[in-house]
């Protein structure tokens, strides 16, 4: 896997997002070496859709948030939004651009300064950008509120650590939203919370897109998750894209080794169901700092074989909509699948 | 790596944010001192504040007649008795309280304020700034402070006596009480500079401070919004611990023979001057020493409760 | 050893701008360096014959700094030309008193703080643990020249056993071990209160998250006595912290050094700065502060490195580099 390439990138003009080759790295002290955290990825996101990044921890797709976001600056690569390059602006120039594109955290206690008042914290992004007047901001910030649920009155008068993890979670939403932005990038945004929670956290995060017409980018490690709520998902390993393909398409039959370990490790919510034998990973993820040449994921994979350790894949496309970067899929997208994983049957 | 490496004075040195909290231990006891804290700390600034206007208070620099060579002992009319010259030690306890206290709470405000703004560039943006501004506060804690603190008041005499002149202005207005100030000042600096950098390393990494960027805030903002607040607990708490600190190295420098002029007063001068002769009369060396160690020990207190307060955990000064 | 070199590196540099710092602050208000050198009131002819001496006296500062440096660290340390006598004699004849105090300091505070705080984590919350701590934050509240007084008045004029104010004088243990205690004891306990006032409170702290921690219960499940669990296990593991502390403590502990020696005796390298200090005899001050500098640089330097061979963090940090 671990493939460059941007077959995958659409030519619509209905494109909100498109990343192209971004790379991000950061130096190990002053050794001279550099973690490479994200290697070389390219992503497109269309108006109106929501578009799921999986991985596991430490493959890069939070600083591909963060990255995009400007925070901070990729070492290179393009980041094209709503027809603006960003990563050639000035600082002051992105600053303004960027308020149409926000940011929705994983931590819901550490997203909140605990020193603020909710309400304050909320209307903060009006006070920065001088939003109309006191009066007009106090409106937008408690329609806002009321919107994702948190009474007005209570927010005015507490502090973060007076809510709940989930309650924190709709405050940052909030203060996302009053810019009125165009994209929202989720980064884990519900795996701090309960089970419980997260899907009260998902149906508000769906509403309020199908109200405010937003766009949604999806960074979670559950696939499960991100499986409900994504039109499209993208599956990252190690800094580079594996497997682009439509949600359903991507979970019924996965063409990439890794894509298939991932959905293999989905718990199975039925006792009687056989574990998949076939589907199986070696070892833990090598370092970043130090990646494995060739496919970044040839030492873990069980199909590897020498080329896999030379040539590094590029995406390539097997069905529409469907990319995968390797060298060997378990399918080209014509055949019948031959290993899937349980929840093939979605 | 570097952040996570113990810097010159060790890892301690730093304040965790979030401590581990001290559980219940001596619920009790805390509130119980620091109402004694408080309590002491206002009676004496009452004294210190209308020292001229209480009729019992006389004055410090005044010889009483028939009361030299430390003829009174503590009674109801001199009640920490008289010194060698026949001063009234209560009197010279009073005004030397007001000395050292100016002298140490002016000097921590001044190390607050720079040691504020320095510890949170250097915590924030790092690079070469952190590493030029750490070496100096990594040197000015490497050496005791105190030789360091007489050095710099001696030259500040030297300087008073010179002809110098900067900007046409002499130095002679420049007396030991400003020396000492200025010297505290920039030793304050270093440790609150060390314990703020700390923090805002640890604070800066906080989604918080990237969900303020990400919404477009300036530096500035995000340092004055979102940073200094979370700051500030910490500093409360490292104010009157600094100030205890202060206040003792007060003492000790005084005791080296860099106080204020005499007549003037100050504890730890009171205490040089008398120590020598503490067996025939303990009252004029042993007043000054209990009312330093009330007053450190209200500071330290009242520090302490706030860092418990607000779970700040600090291993040095 | 990469990391050790970057440590040492940071502590060079350390050691520079502490001795240019002394330097141009000993040059603050005066006008005539070489008068300085030569020790404040004497003849145009000493002064000509520092000039000849040192004729880098006129050049700038850094200039200056260098000469310095390059002679300290050739060992050309030079003499006070006011008391007529070389800066190594001056070492040879102050030092060991310096240097029996701190180390007795540091001796006695181990041996207050590391049965108290270890018995007080222990027996956490109980009598002793309230008393000790209450104590602890008492003796933390006294400034070193208050302990000095009481210990004056409370031991030294009560009982006839020790050297009055100012009268101790140095004695080697080896010479007389006696009249080595009579003389070392009251200043050493002067700063030892404190330090082990400190380090009691620090190891208990340490101690009682030592002894919630799973390796204590595993050793505890294991079934180690609770004794040895105490004394080897726990105690072992906060060794660290308190090695950190003695090291972070060193400055302080050579600045209270210096207040102890000018109140008890005996005369050491404190004693010598302060009558430097006061005739501004340049080469001295910055001798005894530039040693005083290679001390606590040396021993935080030390315990940096025990830390990288203890703690798998910097050494996993230091493998990486």
């Amino acid at each position: 896997m671990a493939g460059t390439g941007k077959a995958h990138l659409s030519d619509d003009g209905d494109v909100l997002l498109r990343v192209e080759d971004l790379v991000v790295e950061f130096p190990v002290g002053r050794t001279g070496l550099v973690v490479n955290a994200v290697s070389g990825i390219s992503l497109d996101v269309r108006t109106g859709e929501t578009l799921g990044l999986v991985g596991e921890s430490g493959c890069g797709k939070s600083t591909t948030g963060r990255a995009i976001m400007q925070l901070p600056r990729p070492t290179s690569g393009s980041v094209t939004f709503e027809g603006r390059q960003l990563t050639t602006m000035s600082t002051s120039d992105m600053r303004e651009a960027r308020t149409r594109m926000q940011m929705i955290f994983q931590d819901p206690i550490s997203s909140l300064n605990p020193r603020r008042k909710v309400r304050d914290i909320v209307m903060e992004p009006l006070n920065i950008w001088k939003r109309g007047t006191a009066p007009e901001r106090g409106d937008v910030v408690d329609r806002t509120l009321e919107e994702v649920g948190i009474d007005p009155m209570r927010a005015a008068e507490s502090q973060p650590h007076q809510f709940s993890g989930g309650q924190c979670q709709r405050i940052s939403i909030a203060r996302s939203l009053v810019l009125d932005p165009s994209l929202i990038i989720c980064d884990e945004p519900v795996s701090a919370l309960d089970v419980s929670v997260q899907a009260q956290v998902l149906n508000l995060l769906e509403d309020l897109k199908a109200r405010h017409g937003l766009t949604l980018m999806f960074i979670a490690h559950d696939l499960a998750v991100v499986k409900n709520i994504s039109d499209r998902v993208a599956v990252m390993y190690l800094g580079k894209l594996c497997e682009v393909a439509p949600s359903d398409e991507l979970y019924r039959i996965p063409a990439h080794p890794y894509t298939n370990v991932l959905l293999a490790s989905i718990p199975v919510p039925d006792p009687s169901a056989q574990p998949a034998a076939v589907v199986e990973v070696i070892g833990e993820p090598p370092s970043p700092v130090l990646p494995p040449a060739g496919c970044r994921f040839h030492p873990r994979c069980s199909n590897a074989q020498d080329r896999c350790r030379q040539e590094e894949p590029q995406l390539r496309s097997i069905g529409p909509g469907h990319f995968v970067a390797c060298h060997f899929p378990v399918h080209d997208g014509t055949e019948a699948v031959a290993v899937r994983a349980p929840v093939s049957s979605n | 790596m570097a952040e996570t490496l113990p810097s010159i004075t060790g890892t301690t040195a730093a304040i965790a944010p979030v401590g581990v909290a001290e559980p219940t231990r001596r619920r009790r006891l805390p509130s119980l001192g620091v109402g004694f804290g408080v309590l002491w700390l206002a009676t004496l600034v009452i004294l210190t504040v209308f020292a001229g206007n209480l009729p019992f208070v006389r004055l410090p620099t005044q010889a009483v007649n028939g009361a030299s060579n430390y003829a009174l002992g503590p009674s109801s009319d001199f009640w920490f008795g008289s010194d060698r010259l026949g001063r009234d030690v209560f009197a010279r306890c009073v005004y030397g309280a007001r000395i050292s206290l100016i002298i140490a709470v002016s000097s921590i405000v001044v190390g607050l304020l720079v040691g504020t703004a320095l510890g949170m560039i250097c915590g924030y943006f790092r690079g070469w700034i952190d590493r030029f501004i750490s070496v100096f506060v990594d040197a000015l804690l490497a050496f005791p402070a105190i030789i360091f603190a007489a050095l710099l008041v001696g030259r500040a005499k030297a300087l008073r006596q010179s002809e110098i002149e900067v900007l046409g202005f002499g130095f002679g207005w420049f007396n030991n009480t400003w020396a000492i100030s200025a010297v505290f000042s920039l030793l304050a600096i270093a440790p609150i500079t060390r314990i703020v950098r700390a923090q805002t390393l640890s604070l800066s990494q906080r989604e918080y401070v990237l969900a303020a960027r990400s919404l477009g805030a300036r530096t500035p903002r995000v340092l004055l919004r979102e940073i200094l607040p979370n700051v500030v607990p910490a500093l409360v708490s490292v104010m009157f611990t600094g100030v205890a600190i202060l206040l003792a190295a007060e003492a000790g420098l005084a005791f080296l023979g860099y106080s204020v002029e005499p007549p003037k007063a100050s504890w730890g001068l009171m205490v040089t001057e008398n120590r020598e002769f503490i067996e025939e009369a303990w009252w004029a060396t042993l007043f000054p020493c209990v009312m330093l160690f009330l007053t450190v020990l209200s500071f330290n207190l009242i520090g302490d409760r706030v860092a418990r307060r607000f779970d700040v955990r600090e291993a040095a000064l | 050893m990469r990391y050790a070199a970057q440590r040492l590196v940071q502590f060079v540099l350390v050691f520079v701008v502490v001795t240019f710092i002394v330097m141009v602050a000993t040059r603050i208000g005066s006008d005539d360096p070489a008068r300085d050198l030569a020790g404040g009131l004497v003849s145009d002819a000493q002064i000509e014959q520092v000039k000849q001496d040192y004729p880098y006296l006129d050049k700038p500062l850094v200039v200056q700094y260098g000469y310095w440096l390059k002679d300290f660290v050739t060992g050309e340390w030079g003499k006070s030309y006011a008391a007529s006598e070389t800066v190594v004699d001056m070492f040879q004849q102050r030092m060991p008193s310096t240097a029996f105090i701190a180390f007795w300091a540091v001796v006695l505070g181990l041996l207050i703080a590391v049965p108290i705080g270890v018995y007080a984590a222990y027996r956490r919350d109980r009598a002793f643990d309230r008393v000790s701590g209450f104590s602890s934050f008492g003796v933390i509240s006294m400034p070193p020249l208050v302990i000095a007084v009481l210990l004056l008045y409370l031991v030294v004029v009560r009982y006839g056993v020790f050297p009055t104010v100012g009268r101790s004088r140095y004695v080697a243990p080896w010479d007389n071990p006696i009249e080595h205690f009579k003389n070392f004891f009251i200043p050493a306990l002067t700063l030892g209160l404190g330090l082990g006032a400190v380090w009691s409170r620090l190891l208990r702290a340490d101690m009682i998250l030592t002894l919630q921690s799973d390796a204590v219960m595993m050793a505890r499940a294991k079934g180690i006595s609770p004794q040895r669990v105490l004394w080897v296990h726990a105690l072992r593991a906060s060794i660290l912290s308190l090695m950190t502390s003695v090291a972070l403590q060193m400055s302080a502990l050579l600045g209270g050094a210096v207040v102890a020696e000018q109140f008890f005796g005996p005369k050491g390298l404190g004693e010598r700065l302060l009558i430097a200090l006061q005739q501004n005899d340049l080469l001295i001050i910055q001798a005894i502060t530039a040693i005083i500098t290679v001390f606590v640089v040396f021993a935080n330097f030390l315990v940096d490195l025990l830390y990288a061979v203890v703690d798998p963090r910097i050494r996993l940090a230091r493998t990486l580099g």
